[in-house]
């Protein structure tokens, strides 16, 4: 019996315009994605901030040198102009910044700095300036306190923190490349939001498709001929067919953009495109297994809110407390971000409602304890069949009822009953 | 060999829909489920069909009691029609037929059958929300019977249908019936049950008020009815006692007739009164049945 449904379910939405739209836009996002690198480095020319010519006064002519001297070493002329307004007052001087077309005046007052330019909001402009006129200080207060070059430069030495994750089984453990944690941390954001949209996308999908049949009136005709439980089941089994068919389209374009993008014709990886064109297959093998765990737990309670209503507009109604719970799911997983082994993540991790979200990212952030894993995997699944049945009971009343929305007293008697 | 429902008790809240009910429906029949508007005939129906379970009582089928949703043995037309407005015509015929356990050929096979037969050839490719009220209805009730079902009910199938359709699916109804089957159905519409059944159970207020062969029933109600036409004094009738006044119409004079009225003696003093050019005994319709009988309870 349930395969006749689940292909009714699959075939009659398969066809219909939303789903080859979604379906066809979702490839464009990840094409998009594949040329987003180049793009980015075509934009980015356009936050420079260019030519500066930049006329200065300074009543003692002290710091004009310093400012020439860096301009001079780390620009050149080409880039960075300074020019000296000497023997004029602010409105002369500013006059000839307006004729000359020059990006501003720079007035020098010690510890005061102040540029008055007619493109004040051009951030990367303003920043570069600060920039130059920061490291003249430098050289300009070195100078006085009479440090050489060599001295400077230990001044102002930087490290960087090497981490090394040390496991029980592990005692030399894992150096953590901070540039590759970030990558996995992009990864994780992006396969964290696919799995949010699909619980909310296929879910809304369930509870609209068990409304429409509740209005169409052609529940009481099938629910006549196959048990309720088979009717919910066939319907979540169809669209979750759906939902892998699509993911399994975006993910298939993404990887094959992917292909095309390794011979190098779009120009070099930014940091997303080095993420995603380094997905460990075990990453993926997570996302498969938590993106249709997640959807069976959600879709039993998505069918049952559809049952409630009567009507496709009353929905929404219902879907909004469902999407709620969907929402704190994902922000769980975001504040799991900064720690994924602290002790929110880890219950958030294993409760079924934030699970399928939490535990993912923590399986792409960090290595959980095993027992960890499998304790979330198996409450998801016991809450699986928890859900469906409790989910059923609702949805085998609830499909009958029409008019006046059950209250929630009125679920919860259902359930007894 | 019937379908039996024993002593069954349906309530809603405060409501009993539906109060220890029984009756039974012997295979083969072709059987009228009457009652009132909110009698609880669809309760009723949906209890036979396992929809709903029963709070006392059962049903049961040759002798057995079934589990819910015993495979293609039923079929079902709702009084809410319905079906899914964005398939295909043929498409939702072979799915229902499918749904009722035939194989996908079969199914396709019978319903390219049953379009000929409604004449629904040009609309076979069409979306059933393209359809209209009535051609919608013809798909549904031909998604009831394509996989012929031991037990067929149907909830007030003729209402929407043209005279034309009435007839055809009349003349379905029987044809399923002389194969064997068992077809319940239940209608408003007094004179197609009727013309058409051979068993009735009437329901009011969720208890049965009669129930069994409508010929017997008719015998049975024990009052008779007598027309009579005459030219001549129309107020003869008012000297005989136990004679009552049904309709009075421009062809003639209908009385019901009390048990110990001798219609001889009536007719004599009608021939007394003047020509009379009508004289007919005749059984209560149906209609005066359920009005006398549905009345009584209100």
């Amino acid at each position: 019996m349930i395969p006749v449904l689940v292909k009714r379910d699959f075939m009659s939405r398969v066809k219909g315009a939303p789903y080859i739209i979604t379906t066809i836009l979702g490839m464009l996002v990840f094409i998009g994605l594949t040329f987003v690198p180049a793009l980015v480095g075509y934009l980015e020319s356009g936050f420079e901030a260019g030519h500066l010519d930049v006329m200065v006064l300074e009543q003692t002519e002290s710091f004009f040198p310093y400012l020439q001297e860096v301009s001079e070493d780390v620009y050149g002329q080409e880039e960075v102009r300074f020019t000296l307004a000497a023997g004029l007052n602010e409105k002369e001087a500013f006059q000839i910044v307006l004729e000359e077309n020059m990006t501003g005046l720079l007035l020098v007052d010690p510890p005061l700095f102040t540029l008055a330019t007619i493109d004040g909001s051009n951030l990367a402009q303003n920043s570069r300036l600060q920039a130059i006129i920061n490291r003249a200080l430098t050289r300009a207060n070195a100078e006085r306190l009479g440090l050489s070059e060599e001295e400077m430069g230990t001044l102002f030495q930087r490290v960087d923190l090497r981490v090394r994750q040390i496991g029980t089984a592990d005692a030399d453990g894992k150096e953590i490349d901070s540039e590759e944690y970030s990558q996995s941390l992009v990864l994780a954001y992006f396969l964290l939001f696919m799995i949010y949209m699909a619980l909310v996308m296929y879910g809304n999908m369930v509870a609209s498709g068990v409304a429409e049949e509740k209005s169409s009136r052609i529940m009481e005709v099938m629910i006549a001929t196959v048990k309720p439980l088979e009717l919910m089941f066939g319907k979540i089994i169809g669209i979750g067919a759906l939902g892998i068919l699509q993911f399994a389209i975006w993910i298939g374009t993404g990887l094959a953009m992917m292909g095309i993008r390794k011979t190098g014709l779009f120009g070099n990886y930014s940091q997303l495109g080095l993420a995603l064109g380094n997905i460990p297959v075990s990453t993926l093998l997570w996302f498969g297994l938590f993106f249709l765990l997640g959807f069976f737990f959600y879709a039993s309670i998505f069918a049952a809110g559809g049952a409630v209503v009567s009507r496709v507009e009353e929905v929404n109604q219902v879907v909004t407390i469902i999407l709620m719970i969907i929402i704190v799911g994902f922000f769980a997983s975001f504040v799991s971000f900064s720690n994924p082994n602290s002790t929110f993540a880890v219950a958030a991790s294993l409760i079924p409602f934030t699970s399928p979200m939490v535990m993912f990212s923590r399986l792409v952030l960090t290595n959980p304890p095993t027992i960890q894993v499998v304790s979330s995997v198996l409450i998801l699944l016991v809450s699986i069949v928890v859900g469906a049945w409790i989910s059923s009971r609702i949805y085998r009343i609830g499909v009958l009822m029409y008019g006046k929305r059950p209250s929630l007293r009125e679920v919860w008697r259902y359930l007894k009953n | 060999m019937s379908l039996v429902i024993s002593d069954v008790t349906k309530r809603f809240r405060d409501v009993t829909a539906v109060d220890s009910l029984s009756f039974t429906v012997p295979e083969g029949k072709m059987y009228g489920f009457l009652g009132p508007n909110g009698a609880g005939k669809t309760t009723t129906m949906r209890m036979i069909l396992g929809i709903i379970q029963p709070d006392e009582g059962s049903v049961t089928w040759k002798g057995r009691s079934f589990g819910r949703h015993r495979k293609g043995l039923f079929g079902y037309l709702p009084e809410e029609r319905g079906l899914y407005p964005k398939m295909r015509l043929d498409e939702h015929l072979v799915f229902l037929g499918q749904l009722n356990g035939l194989s996908r050929s079969d199914a396709r096979q019978r319903t390219d059958l049953w379009i000929d037969r409604f004449a629904l050839g040009e609309y076979r490719h069409k979306r059933i929300e393209e359809l209209s009220k009535g051609n919608q209805q013809k798909v549904q009730t031909i998604g009831t019977m394509l996989h012929e079902p031991e037990i067929l009910i149907l909830d007030e199938p003729f209402s929407g249908l043209d005279p034309v359709n009435t007839a055809l699916l009349k003349e379905v109804l029987i044809e399923h019936n002389q194969a064997g089957k068992t077809v319940i159905f239940s209608s408003h519409r007094m004179d197609q049950v009727e013309e058409i059944c051979e068993d009735i159970a009437l329901i009011h207020k969720g208890r049965l008020v009669l129930n069994g062969n409508l010929r017997a029933i008719k015998r049975s109600m024990g009052r008779q009815v007598l027309r009579i036409s005459l030219e001549g004094n129309q107020d003869f009738w008012a000297k005989i006692p136990g004679l009552s006044l049904l309709e009075s119409r421009q062809d003639y004079l209908e009385f019901r007739l009390s048990s110990h009225v001798d219609p001889n003696q009536v007719l004599a003093t009608a021939m007394e009164a003047g020509q009379v050019t009508r004289f007919e005994l005749v059984e209560p319709s149906l209609d005066q049945i359920f009005v006398e009988k549905v009345g009584e309870g209100a």
